[in-house]
């Protein structure tokens, strides 16, 4: 049987967790194929708040994750500057929250290796305006942002400088056996529309709170809970840093500045699938009302959107004859867990699961469990365990090696009005939101990407306040231009190439519309009600789109993370 | 302050009322929060583009499939016609021609190539044949203005190709301007208000539009001079040029606007704009006062009739809150809510919105009703996107309803005394 490539690893699951396995062997000489169902960080890797963990949230109840994040925190800082925003964070004591707690989590971080500085409540307000007038005090830590879609993209680029490949849009739909090994990885090439085999030594499985099912084609069984958290975005930013409640960790108790915009969170339920990621608006009320506690300006303020993500929860099985649990980490206490239980009690640590001595099948592994902040180490502790088997000698280079980007130093939140005033480019916004310019689009679109939600991952066009209603078809006009038809200033009558209806540019505004609309169900009112009735007059009133070309099915499957 | 009528609103619902009502000889104060559809829209006068989602060719005859309820069943079919003649003779005066009939609709390019349905078209949009669709018959050249980013020719010459006209996509160089590196179309359309602009602009676009029968360009053929610039511009690039709709703020709809404006000067309408009424005051079953913010504190205006024009929830007539309740934001009048806010708005983004729909019921002279249909002010008197019962956008009747029912306001009180 031919494939359509051999490689030494195949590692499922373009998350986060996937792509710095894929850095992690390519940093080892060892070569090895990514494939992902849709696009890098469209999984849980694209659902979240952004933040990066100082491991405070965790100094309390889970100080093995606090540890495992606080270390990570500093590694990224190192490695991957440019992809975060230094931005520290806070934990608030608020009238009514209990007092014993806060000592606990002094000694948690202590414990832990988190630097804390206690702050009064007039020291507070100086860092925070926004507060609410009422609190007690507070304790800095060094929480921060990261972009993980930089940091993705950063990664994947070494792993691809180094030889490794990354296939998006192939979904993994088998795997061959022979006795006690996978032989080849069956992928569907979801543009090509036809099935393929990748020859293999090896296979990770990375697919985060998908691992079950990658599981279940290797005829291996992995436990995965679906933890579902629910964020809301707010239409401005409210705070300098992170800001979280000093108590256990509940609903609706931290608030993560990103970019423009805010990112409140977050519920934590279980759920049947992690494809579950519809939003209640009760959710959404509760995450706002809780966090005015914390910033009373969110209680009016303009909502942009809500989406929940699944956090990849482990669960492990329980002993029975010679199988093993994990290789590393605690076994989880607390609840068992049942659809609609809360999931807090369930570590956020990893655990490496080496399928041979656990299920007798010889060239896998799975990563599970973990969170954004620890992902490289997640990589690095399954490479080493598949390094060893492989005979691969070479040491993990990854918490060393700076990555491609670094150089620019971290993210500062001003950086693309400074870049807009360097270039003198405020004629050339293309997205005024979020100061988006046509020549960035061109480049994106030069370098190969040719969809509106591709262009909204790598640049944030669509993000902002007025939620793609002038930016979409501005970016959809230089997609179209892009598909070499009738570059602009030639000043002749041409385009006369026949439209094919797969890249008709005005059925990829309509699937963008659409799938940005998804994460406004649940917050449109006031402001946003408005903005909605706006952008609706705009593309159905005066440019009559009527969203025939994205048929129903499709617009339910529309993939992508808000 | 007083006054015979307060409008609130300057949208084309409350800016034709406030005309209108101006010329039966009453004194009008007309009070604004900011700007309306005017600006927002596609410089079109809708009248009824679809039903039950299906393409209206004969917007009056259409007027018997709507729903029982809607403000064209309230005011009746002679009403429209006569906003319409109205509106069309006020226009033609003010220099804005427009071309249709009320009995038949007619389509108008929109920059993503896409024939909307509409009733009239200013002159410039209308296109140089007659009747439905038919006006861009053979070579069609879609041009844009080098560095203008609200006109993609290409992605509208290409679903123009899907309709089956035989569409390329052009870009005709500017002339050297003092916004050569930055500019927005409105002030595009104020160069090109220029003569001297014009002239050497024409080459250029000559130049791409060659061998077309018609060039379809951005709505930006002037902004202060009516439709004198597109009208100098296509003799002298010798090829009729069709405007097409695009992203707000519509050029044709601040040219009608100004007309508008210059209207109500004329008349001697005092006008407040920037200052939205916030509440009213009452005596019984009538309105006496309108409050509306002013500079530095709240005012209150006397008047005989209140005309609320104020929009439906894109309009900001109406708030929708939280919790699915929607508030009238003026008078408080009640406005049938939703269970819950998920309701307000269908689960596809270009299909149809319960919420656009939203509004305050009236009776037959247009005044708010409580449940039972019993009128709850004697003179107030509602008009154009506030009213219940439509769908500006996905019916296509903006502009229709909005003077069709300022119409009837007009007439009503003409025939009411004037103090």
């Amino acid at each position: 049987m031919t494939h359509l490539m051999e490689t030494d690893v195949v590692v499922v699951g373009g998350g986060v967790t996937g792509v710095a396995v894929l850095r992690d062997l390519a940093l080892r000489g060892v070569h090895a194929v990514l494939v992902e169902r849709f696009d890098l960080g469209t999984g849980t890797s694209g659902r979240w708040h952004g933040l990066l963990h100082s491991g405070a949230r965790y100094a309390v109840r889970d100080q093995e994750s606090a540890r495992e994040c606080i270390e990570e925190n500093t590694t990224l800082r190192r490695i991957a500057p440019h992809t975060i925003e230094d931005i520290g964070g806070l934990f608030v004591l608020l009238p009514g929250d209990d007092e014993a707690y806060a000592g606990q989590f002094v000694e948690g971080c202590k414990a832990s290796g988190i630097p804390t500085e206690e702050l009064s409540q007039a020291a507070a307000h100086r860092r925070e305006p926004l507060l609410a007038p009422d609190l007690k005090l507070a304790f800095a830590v060094p929480d921060g942002g990261i972009d993980s879609w930089s940091l993705l993209r950063s990664m994947a680029a070494d792993a691809e400088a180094r030889g490794c490949r990354v296939l998006v849009r192939h979904p993994i739909v088998g795997m061959e056996r022979d006795g006690d090994r996978i032989t080849a990885v069956r992928v569907h090439d979801a543009v090509a529309g036809e099935d393929r085999t990748i020859g293999c030594q090896w296979v990770v499985n990375a697919a985060g709170a998908w691992a079950g099912d990658v599981g279940r084609m290797a005829g291996v069984p992995i436990t995965m809970i679906a933890g579902k958290g629910v964020m809301v975005v707010m239409a401005s930013r409210y705070v300098h840093g992170v800001v979280n409640a000093c108590r256990k960790p509940a609903d609706g108790d931290i608030i993560v500045p990103q970019h423009e915009v805010a990112i409140l969170g977050t519920t934590s339920v279980q759920v049947d699938s992690p494809d579950d990621i519809s939003v209640p608006p009760a959710d959404v009320d509760r995450m706002i009302d809780m966090c005015a506690q914390m910033v009373p300006a969110i209680g009016s303020g303009r909502v942009l959107r809500a989406f929940a993500g699944s956090r990849p929860l482990y669960k492990p099985e329980a002993p029975a004859g010679g199988g093993s649990g994990g290789l590393k980490g605690s076994p989880p206490e607390g609840r068992d867990g049942e659809a609609g239980g809360d999931t807090r009690e369930v570590s956020r640590t990893f655990t490496v699961l080496d399928h041979a001595s656990r299920d007798g099948l010889d060239n896998m592994f799975s990563i599970v469990g973990g969170k954004l902040t620890t992902c490289r180490q997640m990589a690095e502790a399954v490479v080493d365990r598949l390094a060893e088997r492989m005979g691969v000698t070479e040491p993990c280079r990854t918490a060393t090696e700076v990555l491609p980007g670094a150089d620019h130093g971290t993210h500062q939140q001003a950086a693309p009005l400074a870049r807009v005033e360097r270039d003198q480019a405020y004629g050339e916004l293309l997205c005024e939101c979020e100061l988006v310019t046509r020549g960035q689009v061109r480049d994106a679109v030069a370098s190969g990407l040719t969809e509106l939600e591709d262009l909204r991952r790598k640049l944030r066009v669509g993000y902002g306040p007025c939620q793609a209603a002038f930016c979409a078809w501005r970016a959809a006009g230089i997609l179209a231009e892009a598909d070499g038809k009738d570059p602009e200033g030639s000043g002749e009558p041409r385009g006369d190439a026949p439209v094919d209806r797969d890249r008709d540019p005005l059925v990829g505004l309509e699937r963008f519309l659409e799938e940005r609309w998804r994460g406004q169900r649940s917050t449109i009112w006031g402001d946003q009600a408005r903005q909605a009735l706006l952008n609706h007059a705009i593309y159905r009133g005066i440019f009559d789109l009527r969203g025939t070309g994205v048929p129903d099915e499709a617009a339910a499957a529309l993939e992508g993370p808000a | 302050m007083r006054a015979d009528v307060v409008v609130v609103g300057a949208g084309p619902a409350g800016l034709a009322s406030a005309a209108r009502l101006a010329e039966t000889g009453r004194q009008v104060l007309l009070l604004a929060r900011g700007n309306g559809f005017t600006h927002w829209g596609a410089g079109a006068v809708d009248v009824l583009g679809r039903v039950g989602g299906e393409t209206v060719d004969r917007p009056l005859a259409a007027i018997d499939r709507l729903p029982e309820g809607h403000p064209y069943h309230l005011v009746g079919r002679e009403a429209v016609r006569d906003g319409l003649d109205w509106f069309s003779r006020f226009a033609a005066t003010a220099g804005l021609t427009h071309a249709g009939d009320p009995d038949r609709n007619r389509a108008q390019v929109t920059a993503f190539g896409t024939l909307r349905p509409t009733c009239l078209l200013p002159e410039p949009a209308a296109g140089p044949g007659t009747g439905s669709g038919g006006f861009l018959g053979g070579r069609v050249a879609v041009v844009n203005f080098a560095g203008f980013r609200d006109f993609s020719p290409v992605l509208c010459a290409a679903s123009l190709r899907k309709a089956g006209i035989d569409a390329g996509a052009a870009s005709a160089p500017l002339p050297a301007w003092d916004h050569d590196r930055y500019f927005t179309g409105v002030e595009l359309a104020r160069a090109i208000d220029d003569a001297g602009f014009r002239r050497r602009l024409a080459p250029g676009l000559a130049r791409a539009a060659a061998g077309a029968e018609v060039a379809v360009v951005p709505a930006v053929l002037g902004l202060n001079r009516g439709h004198e610039p597109w009208a100098d511009l296509q003799t002298l690039v010798g090829t009729p040029l069709v405007e097409a709709a695009t992203v707000p703020p519509s050029i044709p709809g601040l040219r009608l606007f100004a007309a508008y404006r210059a209207r109500l000067e004329a008349l001697g309408v005092r006008w407040q704009f920037g200052f939205p009424a916030v509440g009213v005051e009452r005596d019984g079953d009538r309105v006496t006062a309108v409050r509306s913010e002013g500079a530095s504190r709240v005012q209150a205006t006397r008047c005989q009739e209140l005309v609320l024009a104020t929009g439906g929830v894109a309009g900001n007539g109406i708030e929708a809150n939280r919790d699915g309740t929607l508030t009238e934001r003026v008078a408080g009048l009640p406005v049938q809510g939703f269970d819950g806010r998920l309701a307000y708005l269908g689960d596809r983004f270009l299909a149809e919105h319960p919420l656009a729909a939203a509004g305050v019921r009236v009776d037959a002279e247009l005044r708010p009703v409580d449940a039972a249909g019993e009128p709850l002010a004697t003179n107030v008197h509602c008009v154009g996107g506030l009213l219940a019962g439509h769908d500006p956008t996905a019916e296509g009747s903006r502009e229709g309803v909005a003077l069709a029912t300022a119409a009837r306001v007009a007439a009503l009180l003409a025939a009411t005394t004037v103090r």
